[in-house]
């Protein structure tokens, strides 16, 4: 009978004010045995023991934070491994693409922040359903008190044959010092979790559409960029001239004499000079054949395979080459001959820039060695028969 | 034996009755009527002039930031071998500001020490602002700071990753996740501070934005057994969250080859020196605050002097940290670690080295004498002693092993440019302007929490007053009677 | 009182088999084996003794009165520092042997030559002899002072032991830096990390508690603590946890910043323990010491379960011996040993140790009834 009677003035809650802590944890069980409605208690701060007073089940919270970090620390793992060794890999400092204890650091941190974000905002926006503006307590005149000194008991309706008038009683008997009917909400409060969550949503969405804009914008007009300052450095231009120098030009020749570092150059000086210099290679069977290679690819032309100065250049075109098996030549130190191979003589060019250092002590090496197979002494022969 | 036989019935000596945490009659009502009617009140003359000066200051650093964007690093004193100048000094020692704010909102909650609830809003404020602070320097040594969205990993049209064995992205991350962690932190535990002003204040606009910020809380119990739950868990994840922050910018350091950088001691070596140095900036903002707030009666001598007593801990901490360095630079036998630690006794930046050494470990022995615990006097100077000395502990840090290193050929001096005061400036500036907008907009004392922690606010604890007996740690005078004027009301034990 | 009397039993008689196997193992398995086992129970010994005592200065110095009611437990297991020092005293017949900086060869590296004086026998005896005596003196003061008030209830010992905290503390950092310079890191002369005494304190600290955490179970399961409740365990609990943490954070930071400067005298050190049968012994150290024991307490009710927790406890006890181990044995090869005389010596050792403290829980009363924060601190709650 009251569900009709009462629907005009539907309350949803009455609570209780107290003094005191100590008086409102003595009204709870009285509060639960009048099983009116769930009991509920509005506190400005947390009083110990409540939870178990009211029967609060145990807060989730820890499981759900402790599901998050896991899931944040194999997040951060996965991704850097990713991320480093399959995606980009780059070596850097010599370690391996996948070095797991580089990735600790931000694993940590990941983590943490994950499981932050799940206690602070799963408990604000999941357990607790706020931001929540419409909770008839906050209209109440209680609340004024409830958020500086007092303690307020609820009992909230659970359905519609909440009776006001029995729970304002139960109150009064546990030594409430006020009580207040909260009425209905007559309207639905329009700052909700939901409302909220679809704003944050659309928020989300604008980010979307502005970083696609961005994304199309920067593609067409890619020299979009804040401030040039950096770019307009003085330097040098490829290809552009530069009054910093005499000549005009940015690039500068290197100065007479100029070294390259590694390659200091041995016989500088006249062929005289050179022939104290000595063939630093061993005469090994490698040497040889780098000596091999290098006349064959650059010496044979000319001078000809066994060195007599009859090469494919004398038959076709008649050139005279000299004759490295004439007495002159036999009698050459080797610095004489390597001298020539940097310097050139007569019509030969230089051929420095051909062959490196080595190569050209190589090359002495098998000028001898030709020189020598055509004036064969006695020993040679009985070397070569054993 | 049966304990309950054996439980003793004799006096706790006099020097080791804790006073109480509050003093005079203070009750929720009271403390809200203090502490939550600043925001609504007109501030003072003397607060405008304040910030005026700070403000002044920090349009000179920006001038010079602006500087710094327009010209380019190239307007710092930084140089070859010393890269690393000002910018990295700053950062680390704002960082470390921040870190105080931490250990108290986090750390200290964790072991229960219930003296942490009246300071721990200022300094978590502190926190944030710190990071903040800190915040500019690698952005604006980045040089382009507009393009700095590029240290984060994401997927981009270059086809380009960070590199994820670099520290430098470790404090990328170490760092937001710290200021982002920091503030949800301080946003969670205002939310209920926040309703209470927003049911006490009659003015709509503020009303109105009391409400938004305060998303609808009302204090019911099931509400604050999550919230409890939450704020434990915040608590223990943000103790791990400091140690990692400033590990993670010691390893900017320590994973290099760079001679009295790569030291195995400097991550918890750095944590320590950042607490250090928080706690000196605490106490000088908060004996300000409590001077010209009139928070006597909630900030009281004991919170200063607890504080003063972390500040000797980590000043004796630091002290074992410089020895092991100096023992370890000596036992390596290697001629290069060794010059390099003469060099902060001696040479071209010895002044620095000693200047540090005096600051962090000399001066704050003072400590050691409850008066000068207890004496705004010493603590000050002792405060700001620490704050130099941990700045120059950082400038010895990186310009004393860079200007010298391995390479005697590219030994070079360092001399930081205008430009690099006038940033350094603006940082205090910035800093201490957010600090006093703070004071005046927010409250600065965590009622609900300093509530929590009244006598009687409990159920069960009766006149003897749980907690205001104190029966937790650090928090003893060492030695004499403690000053009867900071004696409760109420007697204890 | 059968069972207690065949414990007992089992216990001489392992302890009298382990001396046995010692006994042989000196004479058949290699003085440099001898002696690394020797140190390494002479350093567990130690530190779990030192540990224990600075849990009491602990508290004594930030006046902490939750661990009143248990701080008797502590106490005795810091009185096994008393039990290491003849062991000490012998394991410095084991410095010509196993320490490279106090062989004559020394004078010929260049590294070891410049600190020779500091390596060599009499300097290095004359710093653990000190060490000895500072480690007594805060036996006698802390421990020696706690025993008499039992009696004097005079709570004077506390306005003394809280004076006395802070000097303990700087006591403790040289002892148990000495500890680890000298005896670890001296085996490996030119390998120098200046965290290395902070990763010890660590685990002594963590050995220290995990041998309280277990006496103080036993104690209960004798129903000898009236009072001390699971509010009390919880913060056993939780402080096992957060310095498993804290170890690993240690240890992690140090093998980092070695690993990523790669400096050949640094690394060394990690490369014979990442390479061949030793890596397994660091990968079952990273997990004994901090993965299992840290999923095992993270949830809050897992900190106050008694039966988990003495798992725990018993855990981080074998984590610590291995710790030590992962510390010495390399010096005897790349190759872990491990078989009879390393069996004896733990025989013998923790036969020894166990006896010791069974003893030691007999010292004085269970609690400090003299204390005048005891009330407090059994009415201690979260």
């Amino acid at each position: 009978m009251s569900e009709m009677t009462s629907k005009s003035q539907q309350s949803c809650a009455v609570l209780g004010i107290f003094d005191t802590p100590n008086a409102l944890m003595q009204a709870i069980p009285k509060a639960r045995a009048a099983g009116l409605g769930t009991v509920e208690a509005y506190t400005p701060y947390p009083i110990h023991g409540i939870d178990e007073a009211l029967g609060l089940r145990k807060s989730p919270l820890g499981g759900m934070v402790l599901v998050m970090g896991v899931l944040g620390a194999l997040v951060a793992l996965g991704g850097q491994y990713w991320i480093s060794a399959i995606d980009y890999p780059i070596i850097t400092g010599g370690k391996s693409a996948a070095s797991w204890e580089a990735f600790i650091p931000i694993m940590f941190e990941v983590t943490v922040l994950f499981a932050t974000f799940t206690a602070g905002l799963g408990m604000l926006f999941l357990l607790n359903k706020l931001p929540f503006f419409g909770h008839p307590v906050l209209s109440s005149k209680a609340i004024t008190g409830i958020t500086r000194d007092r303690y307020a008991l609820a009992l909230e309706a659970e359905d519609e044959s909440f009776d006001s008038a029995a729970a304002a009683q139960v109150f009064r008997e546990a030594g409430a010092v006020e009580i207040e009917i909260l009425p209905a909400p007559d309207r639905s409060p329009f700052l909700t979790s939901d409302f909220i969550l679809r704003t944050l949503g659309g928020i989300f969405a604008a980010c979307v559409v502005a970083g696609l804009a961005m994304f199309f914008l920067t593609k067409w007009f890619p020299l979009l960029a804040p401030m040039k300052h950096m770019q307009d450095q003085p330097r040098l231009n490829a290809q552009k001239g530069s009054t910093f120098f005499k000549d005009g030009h940015g690039m500068q020749l290197p100065v007479a004499g100029t070294v390259a570092r590694g390659y200091l150059p041995t016989a500088t000086g006249t062929q005289d000079a050179a022939a104290t210099l000595v063939n630093p290679l061993p005469r090994t069977r490698e040497v040889f054949a780098v000596g091999r290679k290098a006349y064959a690819n650059r010496c044979e032309v000319c001078h000809g395979a066994l060195g007599n100065g009859v090469g494919s250049l004398t038959a076709a075109y008649g050139g005279k080459a000299a004759n490295l098996q004439a007495q002159q030549f036999r009698d050459y130190p080797d610095g004489k001959i390597y001298w020539v191979l940097v310097n050139g003589k007569n019509n030969m060019p230089s051929h420095a820039p051909y062959l490196s250092e080595s190569e050209r002590w190589a090359v002495v090496h098998y000028v001898r060695a030709l020189q020598r197979a055509q004036n064969a002494k006695d020993e040679d022969l009985k070397m070569v028969a054993r | 034996m049966h304990p309950e036989a054996a439980i003793p019935t004799g006096a706790i000596p006099e020097s080791l009755i804790q006073p109480p945490l509050t003093v005079g009659k203070v009750t929720p009502g009271s403390l809200d009527d203090q502490v939550l009617a600043f925001p609504g009140q007109r501030p003072p003359m003397k607060w405008y002039l304040a910030l005026a000066f700070t403000l002044t200051i920090l349009m000179i650093g920006v001038f010079c930031m602006g500087v710094t964007v327009y010209k380019g690093i190239g307007s710092w004193g930084n140089n070859s071998p010393v890269f690393w100048g000002f910018g990295i000094i700053n950062f680390v020692f704002w960082v470390g500001i921040g870190h105080a704010g931490t250990l108290i909102s986090a750390i200290l909650f964790i072991f229960r020490q219930r003296w942490r609830n009246a300071i721990a809003r200022f300094a978590e404020a502190m926190t944030i602002f710190a990071v903040m602070c800190a915040g500019l320097f690698p952005l604006l040594h980045v040089g382009r700071p507009w393009l700095a969205y590029w240290l984060f990993p994401y997927p981009n049209q270059r086809a380009l990753w960070v590199n994820f064995r670099s520290p430098l992205v470790w404090d990328v991350f170490a760092v937001s996740t710290y200021f982002s962690v920091s503030l949800m932190f301080w946003y969670l535990g205002l939310i209920p501070d926040i309703a209470s002003m927003r049911d006490r204040t009659s003015d709509k606009l503020r009303k109105g934005i009391y409400t938004v910020l305060a998303i609808g809380w009302r204090g019911a119990a099931s509400h604050w057994q999550h919230y409890e739950k939450a704020y434990l868990l915040l608590a223990g994840l943000a103790t791990g969250l400091v140690l990692s922050v400033h590990s993670v910018v010691s390893f900017d350091f320590a994973t290099s080859v760079v001679p009295a950088w790569h030291m195995t001691i400097f991550p918890p070596y750095f944590v320590a020196g950042a607490i250090f140095a928080g706690f000196a900036m605490v106490v000088i903002v908060l004996v300000v605050v409590r001077e010209t707030m009139d928070l006597k009666n909630l900030i009281t001598t004991r919170h200063l002097e607890v504080m003063n007593k972390v500040i000797l801990a980590m000043s004796c901490i630091m002290g074992y940290s410089y020895m092991m360095e100096g023992f370890t630079g000596w036992y390596s036998m290697n001629p290069i670690i060794q010059h390099t630690f003469m060099n902060f006794v001696s040479g071209t930046y010895g002044w620095a080295g000693w200047l540090t050494i005096s600051c962090n470990i000399f001066v704050p022995q003072l400590l050691w004498f409850r008066r000068c615990r207890t004496s705004y006097f010493w603590m000050i100077l002792v405060a700001i002693a620490v704050t130099i000395g941990m700045w120059f502990e950082r400038f010895s840090i990186i310009v004393i092993s860079l200007h010298q290193d391995y390479l005697p050929s590219s030994w070079r001096l360092f001399k930081p440019t205008m430009v690099d005061y006038g940033i350094l400036l603006g940082s205090f500036g910035l800093f201490f302007t957010l600090v006093l907008i703070f004071a005046r907009v927010l409250p600065v004392i965590a009622t609900t929490e300093v509530k929590a922690i009244l006598p009687d606010a409990q159920p069960g604890a009766g006149a003897e007053g749980h907690f205001a007996a104190g029966e937790t740690g650090t928090t003893r005078p060492m030695e004499g009677p403690s000053a009867p004027s900071h004696h409760g009301d109420e007697h204890h034990v | 009182m059968s069972p207690n009397k065949h414990a007992s039993t089992l216990l001489w008689g392992a302890t009298a088999l382990g001396a046995l196997g010692v006994l042989a193992s000196y004479t058949t398995a290699g003085h440099e084996r001898f002696w690394a086992n020797w140190v390494l129970w002479f350093v567990l010994m130690f530190t779990l003794g030192l540990g224990a005592l600075f849990i009491v200065a602990l508290e004594h110095l930030v006046g902490a009165r939750w661990s009143v009611p248990i701080r008797r437990i502590p106490e005795r297991v810091a009185t096994l520092l008393l039990a290491a020092i003849p062991v000490g005293l012998i394991a410095l017949f084991a410095l010509p042997v196993l320490y490279p900086g106090t062989r004559p060869e020394a004078a010929q590296n260049h590294i070891l030559a410049g600190k020779a004086f500091w390596l060599s026998v009499p300097f290095f005896s004359v710093r653990t002899l000190i060490a000895f005596g500072l480690c007594l003196l805060g036996l006698a003061v802390l421990v020696g002072g706690s025993l008499k008030q039992d009696f004097t209830k005079n709570p004077a010992f506390n306005v003394r032991a809280r004076k006395f905290a802070p000097a303990f503390m700087a006591i403790f950092a040289l002892v148990i830096t000495m500890i680890a310079f000298d005896w670890i890191s001296g085996l490996t002369p030119e390998w120098y990390s200046d965290i290395l005494g902070v990763y010890v304190f660590a685990g002594a600290f963590l050995g220290g508690l995990a041998a309280t955490t277990l006496s103080v179970l036993y104690l209960q399961d004798q129903d000898r603590l009236q009072g001390v409740q699971g509010d009390h365990l919880y913060n056993l609990g939780a402080f096992l946890f957060a310095f498993t943490v804290f170890w690993s954070y240690i240890g992690f930071a140090q093998y980092m910043l070695m690993w990523y400067a790669n400096f050949p005298d640094e690394v060394i050190y990690y490369k014979v323990r990442l390479t061949g049968s030793w890596r397994v012994v660091t990968i079952a150290l990273a997990s004994l010491h901090f993965v299992l024991p840290f999923f095992a307490l993270v949830t809050r009710a897992a900190k106050r379960d008694p039966k988990r927790l003495r798992r725990v406890a018993y855990l981080m006890l074998f984590a610590h011996v291995l710790d030590m181990y992962w510390l010495i044995f390399p010096v005897l090869g790349t190759t872990p040993h491990f078989s009879w005389p390393e069996l004896s010596f733990a025989l013998f050792f923790l036969g020894g140790i166990l006896l010791w403290i069974r003893g030691a829980m007999q010292k004085g009363e269970d609690m400090p009834v003299g204390d005048p924060f005891l009330r407090k601190g059994l009415e201690f709650h979260l």
